[in-house]
């Protein structure tokens, strides 16, 4: 078995190889990633950290369970918020709520300075704005932004999480971009 | 249940369950099959393409002018068209299926399995692929030839004066063929005009324009090939 504060030089890929061969070694995957992927499902559910840690521990079960059907021509990350991803819109569906944004403070310095809007952040504006300008969003541009933005995901990577064509995700992105902004400014204008 | 704890309660629970990941097989067949069907798909509509090329191009579009719009209509070969859509439509489904197929645009896949399919299909129509496959339906059941080769059916109406038939027996300027419903017809040939590459040789079948004289007479204008390239005709 792997140490578990040796395991930082080892790529994912080898952590795939080392875990089929022992169990054990899964959790230097386990412990790389639950944080990662606890603020994923925390951001695209808004679930209480409660209900999102029990989504993560599925989607650990299920990342072990089919380990053998990673290929490493994706990246480890992709795959795994892919799962992560599928097992969070299969959860809010069993729940039957609307997602809505919840954002960190740390969040918040990455979403204005992408959307540039450090000013106004600074003018300690309600960072519920934001969420809620997020929240109104259509879940598609919602998922893209939050993948682009706050979990700084290439345009490759987000196709592959989503399993969308890049184009596709390019053209999200930009749209998602502006209407994220109109409804910014209305609700600025309206608070 | 603390976040601190999350991969050691997932360890536990791998132990505990006995869980295993499922085999290296299972995905590899899963992904093997999704190859197969995508590369099978794309052969089939191949040889769907060759055949409707085919058809396209030995259909009589000069007869339009005599026949109508809806001649052309009941001539265009739609079995072979749907099958090739469909096939299409099959294999941009799997290909987006397979490890990194949906990193492609809906139009970019759909472009390349046009491209595909035009080049092997006419690669299949220039060695006589569809041309074979033609010959051996038209020995087969009745009912998938006026399905699959609808020229029969088009081409089995003397009394709007079109005819077609094997020819049985030769004589100078009459021919007895026997049409795809098992009747025998006489045909005067002495004022036809005989178009491409028609044979007349018994056993050959041909397609014919004329008038119906009789229950199985029939006076020929035009004698045509079942087959042949009707576009380079005129």
């Amino acid at each position: 078995m792997v140490d578990i504060h040796s395991c930082e030089n080892i790529t994912d890929e080898q952590l795939v190889e080392l875990s089929l061969s022992n169990s054990d070694n899964f959790l230097c995957l386990s412990k790389r990633y639950e944080d990662k992927l606890l603020r994923y499902i925390i951001r695209i559910s808004k679930f209480s950290r409660e209900d999102a840690l029990d989504v993560l521990q599925e989607v650990l079960i299920k990342t072990y369970y089919n380990l053998n059907g990673f290929d490493p021509e994706l990246k480890f990350s992709s795959w795994i918020y892919r799962i992560a991803h599928n097992e969070a819109v299969s959860a809010i569906r069993k729940k039957s709520v609307r997602p809505t944004v919840y954002m960190e403070v740390e969040d918040m310095s990455k979403f204005s300075d992408a959307f540039d809007m450090t000013k106004d952040i600074d003018n300690s504006l309600d960072r519920k704005v934001i969420d809620e300008a997020l929240s109104k969003l259509d879940e598609k541009y919602r998922e893209v932004l939050i993948l682009r933005f706050l979990d700084e995901k290439e345009y490759v990577e987000i196709a592959d999480i989503l399993k969308k064509p890049i184009s596709t995700v390019g053209n999200l992105i930009l749209r998602g971009k502006k209407l994220f902004k109109e409804e910014y400014e209305k609700l600025i204008i309206k608070n | 249940m603390e976040n601190k704890n999350i991969s050691q309660i997932v360890q536990e629970r791998i132990k505990e369950e006995g869980i295993k990941p499922i085999s290296r097989k299972v995905f590899s067949i899963k992904r093997v099959a999704f190859w197969v069907i995508v590369f099978s798909s794309l052969l089939v509509g191949a040889f769907t393409f060759s055949l409707a090329l085919s058809s396209l191009l030995n259909n009589d579009w000069d007869l339009y002018n005599k026949f109508g719009l809806n001649f052309v209509f009941k001539t265009l070969p739609y079995f072979w068209l749907l099958s090739l859509a469909l096939f299409t439509i099959l294999g941009e489904y799997y290909y987006r299926k397979t490890l990194l197929g949906h990193r492609r645009g809906i139009f970019v896949i759909l472009g390349i399995y046009v491209v595909f399919t035009s080049v092997f299909g006419l690669t299949f129509y220039l060695v006589g692929v569809s041309n074979f496959t033609e010959k051996y339906l038209e020995e087969g059941p009745t009912v998938y030839r006026n399905i699959l080769l609808n020229r029969h059916e088009v081409w089995s109406h003397p009394d709007d004066g079109l005819l077609s038939g094997k020819i049985t027996r030769i004589a100078p300027d009459v021919l007895e063929i026997i049409d795809p419903n098992g009747f025998v017809w006489i045909v005067d040939t002495s004022s036809a005009v005989t178009r491409g590459k028609t044979e007349i040789e018994i056993g050959e079948r041909i397609k014919i324009i004329g008038d119906k004289t009789d229950n199985n007479s029939f006076d020929a204008d035009e004698l045509r090939p079942w087959i042949g390239m009707n576009l380079l005709m005129r």
